[in-house]
């Protein structure tokens, strides 16, 4: 998951950015703005979190632009008034939901964790295809009721591939969203990613949870 | 520097001085036509009855003139006396002219026929300004016949000309007076008709000084609504920075004491023990929280305009949607056409929001929210009733009044949630308005806040 951070604080963009890392997001970063708004309609991002009183261009009008432009991604809004007045001029302008500052990360990730979900029409916590469980709040995945142990990477392919359920995702995709901007890219690596995910998903090859069509990408069935 | 627009009382001094001047002016121009046309009207009378005089004494003399026998006004017989009279007959031949005459250069020509009269205005070589009147008259001889002849009779107009004069100066002068008696009177009534507004500004004058809190009852009606709206501003503005002096006091006080324990962990504590901060600064934002919660709000009352609540009603509406999406909450919205609180937009959203928000909080599938004017023979202008109903599964009667009043104390620990019903009845109370909680006929909560009218 591509996610952007827009926030003028230095400490606490950086504290925001290594903790969605830690979390298995990809994170870009901007720091007012404008830089934001360019991000935001340049980069293939799935989910942004936007500081409201920034320097340059309010995090509001980064927002309308990005909705006039048509980018329907999800945007969680940070504001330090907790006012209604600030959240409904915030979630009107095409924010999808607010944390008021101070916050604990957990909340923040809570939130943009539901945004997702949501924005690929699950609405609950709890993800399944066939006999796979994915839970996004303690990201454990789970076979017939067995847990699974995958690694950060493999459980943020299978995420990615589980909340986009029933569409077909293209290696260029996958290395777009799973990767940061300045990340050096091969779509190979997607392709043993998947190899291995496919070999812990499935020992004995009886299920086959993810389909590769052919010059087109992966998709996992949606139930 | 952008010079000071002249004082009322000068405006309307000046004015009126122009309009009396012009009135005055009238008045004596019309009066003076008046004693004009009666006066002239009182000399050809005069003229009138000369004439008669004359014809009453006149006799035929020889070779067919007629001239009087005797003449009963002196003055005919004077020279220079100011009044002539002369007899000519049909021919125009003057057969008798007044001693008084002689050596004036008069000189009449109307010649109208018998029975007819013409007056006219005429001056004499030496200035002197005449009224005429020339009578025509038929003589009937002893033989049957008849002869015409004009009597004519001249009066000099100068000495009424004089009254003219010295009744138009004294006009003048009376309606002059008047107008400066009147003016001055006028200078005298705006005084006391002014004194209330020195008054007010002597009372605004002390307010400033801190001599007094708010404006004197009893103003004259014209100014009562803008002393009522200053002493509602006044109130309110105290009232506010009483909110915000204990605002600050409480903050200050309540932070004391998670500081405290911060720095001897600071100070004292291992490095691992870091994370027991933790709680104190959630407890610190806590106290922020709340206390800014309850200050913030406007409520200055009188200064507001009427603020539609459809509008903001919705926008919180389509806010709650996103905000509880996976809930699926279905909101019913009726708010009456009318439905209109003179209330800060900022308020308005605090209150309607908190309440809304606890609605989708504890709901299950279903919030309805109603807005209608609340009407009283007392008010000018309508309340408003907000009525907040939940599907959930409501607040027990015993713990109502707890819900309202939870965090009312500075030092009450109170986390991020749950003072939403609290802050509403706190900016209802600053609106003079109440909250009630009762129980839904959707099965939750209903939350009524009763906003009164003025």
């Amino acid at each position: 998951m591509r996610l952007l951070v827009v926030e003028d604080e230095p400490a606490l963009r950086e504290t925001l950015a290594q903790q969605f890392r830690d979390a298995g997001f990809a994170v870009d970063l901007a720091a007012d703005g404008i830089e934001g708004e360019y991000a935001g309609a340049e980069f293939p991002i799935d989910v942004a979190v936007v500081d409201l009183g920034l320097p340059g261009r309010s995090g509001l009008d980064a927002i309308r632009a990005w909705r006039t432009a048509g980018h329907a991604f999800p945007v969680l809004i940070l504001t330090a008034r907790d006012s209604w007045q600030e959240k409904v001029a915030g979630l009107d302008a095409g924010a999808d939901d607010y944390v008021t500052k101070p916050f604990r990360f957990e909340e923040v990730l809570a939130r943009v964790q539901a945004l997702l979900r949501r924005s690929g029409g699950w609405s609950q916590p709890l993800l399944s295809s066939g006999a796979i469980e994915l839970d996004t709040r303690s990201q454990e995945v789970r076979v017939d009721g067995e847990p699974v142990e995958l690694t950060a990477f493999e459980y943020r392919l299978l995420e990615y591939l589980m909340l986009r359920a029933g569409q077909v995702v293209s290696k260029t995709e996958l290395t777009e969203k799973l990767y940061e901007q300045d990340f050096e890219r091969d779509s190979n690596t997607i392709e043993v990613f998947i190899g291995r995910l496919r070999r812990k998903l499935d020992p004995d090859g009886s299920r086959q949870p993810i389909e590769t069509l052919r010059g087109r990408g992966y998709r996992i069935v949606r139930d | 520097m952008a010079r000071r627009p002249p004082s009322l009382q000068t405006r309307l001094l000046a004015t009126l001085a122009v309009l009396l001047l012009v009135a005055a002016g009238v008045a004596a121009w019309a009066l003076e036509s008046l004693y004009r046309d009666l006066g002239l009207r009182a000399r050809q009378d005069v003229l009138e009855a000369q004439v008669i005089a004359l014809i009453a004494s006149a006799d035929l003399a020889g070779e067919g003139t007629l001239q009087p026998e005797t003449l009963a006004e002196p003055r005919l017989a004077t020279p220079g006396s100011g009044l002539y009279a002369e007899i000519a007959d049909a021919r125009g031949e003057v057969g008798w002219r007044s001693p008084s005459a002689v050596g004036s250069g008069l000189a009449l020509e109307a010649a109208p026929p018998p029975g007819e009269r013409v007056f006219q205005r005429l001056q004499l070589p030496d200035g002197t300004r005449l009224l005429a009147l020339s009578l025509g008259i038929r003589w009937s001889l002893e033989d049957g016949s008849d002869r015409d002849f004009v009597i004519r009779a001249a009066e000099s107009l100068e000495p009424w000309y004089d009254e003219v004069g010295r009744v138009r100066a004294w006009l003048l002068s009376a309606s002059a007076l008047m107008a400066l008696l009147l003016l001055a009177g006028l200078a005298v009534a705006l005084r006391i008709a002014l004194r209330p507004l020195h008054r007010l500004e002597a009372e605004i004058g002390d307010i400033e000084a801190g001599r007094s809190e708010l404006l004197g009852r009893s103003w004259p009606r014209e100014l009562d609504g803008v002393t009522g709206n200053l002493n509602a501003l006044l109130a309110g503005e105290r009232k506010r920075l009483e909110r915000y002096r204990t605002t600050l006091g409480n903050l200050a006080h309540s932070l004391k004491t998670p500081l405290a324990a911060m720095r001897s962990l600071i100070e004292h504590g291992r490095l691992d023990e870091r994370r027991a901060l933790a709680p104190h600064l959630d407890r610190m934002h806590g106290i922020v929280h709340h206390q800014l919660k309850r200050a913030v709000f406007g409520a200055s009352g009188a200064t507001v305009t009427d603020l539609p609540v459809q509008e903001p009603l919705e926008q919180l509406r389509g806010a709650l949607q996103k905000v509880y999406a996976d809930k699926r909450v279905d909101c019913a919205l009726r708010v009456a056409a009318d439905a209109a609180y003179p209330m800060d937009q900022g308020d308005f959203l605090e209150l309607a929001g908190n309440l809304m928000d606890n609605a989708h909080k504890y709901c299950q599938r279903q919030v309805a929210v109603r807005a209608t004017p609340w009407t009283s023979a007392e008010w000018r202008r309508p309340g408003l009733v907000l009525d907040v109903e939940d599907d959930g599964k409501g607040i027990p009667p015993a713990e109502r009044r707890r819900v309202l009043e939870r965090g009312a104390r500075a030092d009450e620990t109170v986390a991020g949630q749950g003072i939403g019903l609290s802050v509403a009845r706190e900016i209802a109370t600053a609106y003079s308005g109440t909250v009630e909680i009762g129980e839904s006929m959707i099965g939750g909560a209903r939350v009524s806040v009763r906003l009164p009218g003025r």
